[in-house]
């Protein structure tokens, strides 16, 4: 293999040389010059466009009477959540157990196999989100130890839930943030920009492919 | 995958007959058009993206070398494997023998051209691991046995009773449905158990930052993210062009990206991984192979010309303004890649051979080249591969292209001298009209081969100024 290497990059730094002519200027993003007002409002604008839904809490308790009508509202009975430190001060475990809804964490399951199993059956997925971005109605997530990747995924129903200081212009602004230099990055970060989509058959557009149905967030603050 | 180039004409003639392919493509350029337009116009300065993307593309594509080098540092430090394969039946080999060795009896995978043009569903299915194609379109065509109609709706000329035949008949569907979204449901839950139990997974690569050592997935369905989340073993199938500079340039081409190739600003997900799963995630890949396919790419490199070819992004907006693709669909193109952008790589890939009908099949309108996001100039690649094929190996004409360029010479020589001209139409007219059958001419002797696949109106009696003096005079 190390040969099939040398041969290939040989092969492309012996060939002709031109060098790229300089980037051209790029007109900065329009969203940079809004105020946290106007974020909220275009993100909620942008995700709405994509069937997701933006619920204002005013604080954590708001953001739990929100999640208790929602679970009631799609019948929901077991729920999978990250531990992320957004979600912290909601003891989701504890509002579970008062709502008699079975809440399960990571933590729960011994192995990858026993996880996937619970990922899968669970009705509705809870994360936090590391970034709202306001440029399209995007969340930006770190998946880490705490906030395991098929949470937000494999369940029908993904609601994220976090406060407004997480709301930024646009991809840079998470992006530097994620990859910043001389820091490892993390093993997956993603753009999530409402449910999973399919328009494959005849062009009729649908949500609900392969990933969540719906998104649901909840924007604290 | 197994090259049907050379079945071009027969398989357009067939396509242009297809009602369903004739519908879909009927409604594509008003409809791309528009929809690519509308996310275009969301850009402060729609042109100025369009130049600086075609910018980073020309930028990757000069520093390719030094590029691949970083990238590859980067993602070992992070804990990827990097594997280089020198063609397809190599790069598929090793896949295989990941899985192999790895217990797993089935694999799932996204849509990918790279793994299209290597053929490794058939590769990994004669070694005995099951491949799934997981997006919708894709899952549609595996089943059906069918290569890709379009590279963003590869099933979408599909008509939904065969789906639901092919369904019922593989897929587990259990009602009788042609409803879009009951189909995709099936479609949903016939995968969900797949990834469930997933051993290890296969996915293509949109982006590979070579600052941070990055591979970048761009989907809607969820599929990909399923992918790289279940099973814990990884394998993303690259070729070299896909490197890009930085993570700022990741993001510019993102959005010129998604908004060519469907419309959308953003599509529903964007995934990014940097190496594997780290030691306390329960989720992600234990292990993450990048395999990097050349297939002949440091070849094509070689020449600053078809160099440009390995720009492309795989949008897919050329084929919804190409005139021709948009007449005969994706199906004759004979390879992984259709409209514009396969006939300029496929000849390259393949060899300009058996591939003569796909840069012939173009009317050089240019369409294609502005509408490009990656800066290809299609027509001008396309006018190369034809005068390379005029001439034999030693680089001279061959007895074929002197004709056609002594007939050229005469015919430029009586267009400049009009009494000559007169007297050759006046002479010409009546003999090409012998040929004339209701209203068109078909054939000429000598000409079979230039009216194997065009027609040309029968001449009028007269010429528009033996009307005109008659007329007015």
């Amino acid at each position: 293999m190390a040969d099939t290497r040398g041969c290939i990059l040989e092969a492309l730094r012996t060939a002709v040389r031109l060098p790229p002519a300089p980037r051209p200027v790029l007109p900065l993003q329009p969203e940079l010059i809004l105020d946290r007002p106007q974020l909220v409002a275009r993100f909620t604008e942008e995700l709405s466009v994509q069937t997701g839904v933006v619920l204002r809490a005013t604080d954590a308790r708001d953001a739990l009477r929100h999640l208790t009508e929602t679970a009631k509202a799609e019948h929901i009975a077991t729920i999978m959540t990250s531990t992320d430190s957004a979600l912290a001060p909601l003891d989701l475990k504890t509002w579970g157990q008062t709502h008699n809804i079975a809440v399960h964490t990571a933590a729960d399951f011994a192995d990858r196999e026993a996880f996937r199993a619970a990922c899968f059956g669970a009705q509705a997925g809870i994360t936090g989100a590391d970034f709202a971005i306001a440029e399209t109605g995007t969340l930006g997530i770190i998946f880490h130890a705490n906030q395991p990747r098929l949470i937000s995924i494999a369940p029908p129903l993904h609601i994220a839930i976090f406060t407004i200081d997480r709301l930024v212009p646009t991809y840079e602004q998470a992006i530097s943030q994620v990859f910043q230099d001389k820091h490892t990055p993390p093993s997956q970060f993603a753009f999530i920009t409402g449910p999973s989509a399919s328009a494959d058959i005849q062009a009729i557009a649908f949500k609900g492919m392969h990933g969540p149905r719906k998104l649901i967030v909840i924007l604290v603050g | 995958m197994q090259a049907r180039t050379q079945e071009f004409k027969a398989t357009a003639r067939r396509e242009l007959g297809n009602a369903l392919s004739q519908t879909f493509l009927s409604l594509l350029p008003p409809g791309f058009t528009a929809l690519r337009q509308i996310g275009m116009s969301s850009f402060p300065d729609p042109d100025a993206a369009v130049e600086y993307a075609r910018a980073i593309r020309a930028e990757a594509i000069a520093r390719l070398p030094e590029l691949l080098e970083q990238f590859e540092r980067r993602a070992i430090e992070l804990g990827a494997t990097v594997i280089w394969t020198r063609t397809s039946h190599e790069a598929n080999e090793i896949i295989l023998d990941l899985a192999r060795e790895r217990g797993a009896t089935y694999i799932t995978k996204s849509k990918s051209m790279i793994t299209e043009e290597t053929g490794l569903n058939e590769h990994l299915r004669e070694g005995g691991v099951e491949p799934f194609e997981t997006d919708l379109g894709e899952f549609i065509t595996q089943l059906l046995g069918r290569p890709p109609f379009h590279i963003v709706g590869p099933a979408i000329n599909v008509a939904p009773e065969e789906i639901r035949d092919a369904f019922m008949a593989k897929a587990g569907l259990k009602e009788s449905t042609t409803d879009p979204v009951r189909l995709g449901l099936a479609a949903r839950l016939f995968l969900r158990d797949k990834f469930e139990h997933l051993k290890m997974g296969v996915v293509g690569v949109n982006m590979a930052v070579a600052s941070t050592g990055t591979i970048i997935n761009v989907e809607n369905e969820g599929n990909i993210r399923m992918i790289k989340s279940s099973p814990p073993t990884v394998v993303a199938l690259m070729s070299p062009e896909k490197v890009v500079p930085t993570m700022s340039d990741a993001l510019h081409l993102l959005r010129i990206l998604s908004r060519n190739c469907t419309g959308q600003k953003i599509t529903s997900y964007v995934s990014f991984d940097s190496g594997p799963k780290r030691d306390r995630e329960i989720d992600g890949p234990e292990e993450l192979f990048i395999v990097i396919v050349d297939n002949g790419r440091s070849q094509i490199y070689q020449d600053p010309l078809t160099r440009e070819a390995l720009r492309c992004i795989r949008c897919g907006a050329c084929l919804n303004t190409c005139p021709v693709y948009t007449k005969i669909g994706g199906y004759p193109y004979g390879f992984a890649y259709s409209g514009p952008m396969g006939q300029v790589l496929n000849p390259l890939l393949l060899g300009l051979v058996d591939t003569r009908d796909l840069y012939q099949a173009c009317t050089l309108c240019d369409a294609c080249r502005e509408v490009c996001p990656a800066g290809i100039d299609h027509p001008s690649l396309l006018l190369s591969y034809r005068a390379r094929a005029a001439s034999d190996v030693h680089g001279q004409q061959t007895v074929h292209a002197l004709l056609r360029r002594s007939l050229a010479t005469l015919l430029a020589f009586a267009m400049t001298h009009p009494r000559l001209w007169d007297l050759g139409i006046k002479l010409a007219r009546p003999l090409v009209n012998i040929a004339a059958q209701k209203g068109s001419i078909n054939n000429l002797p000598g000409a079979q081969g230039w009216f194997a696949c065009r027609d040309l109106p029968a001449m009028p009696e007269k010429t528009f100024r033996e009307r005109w003096r008659q007329d007015h005079g």
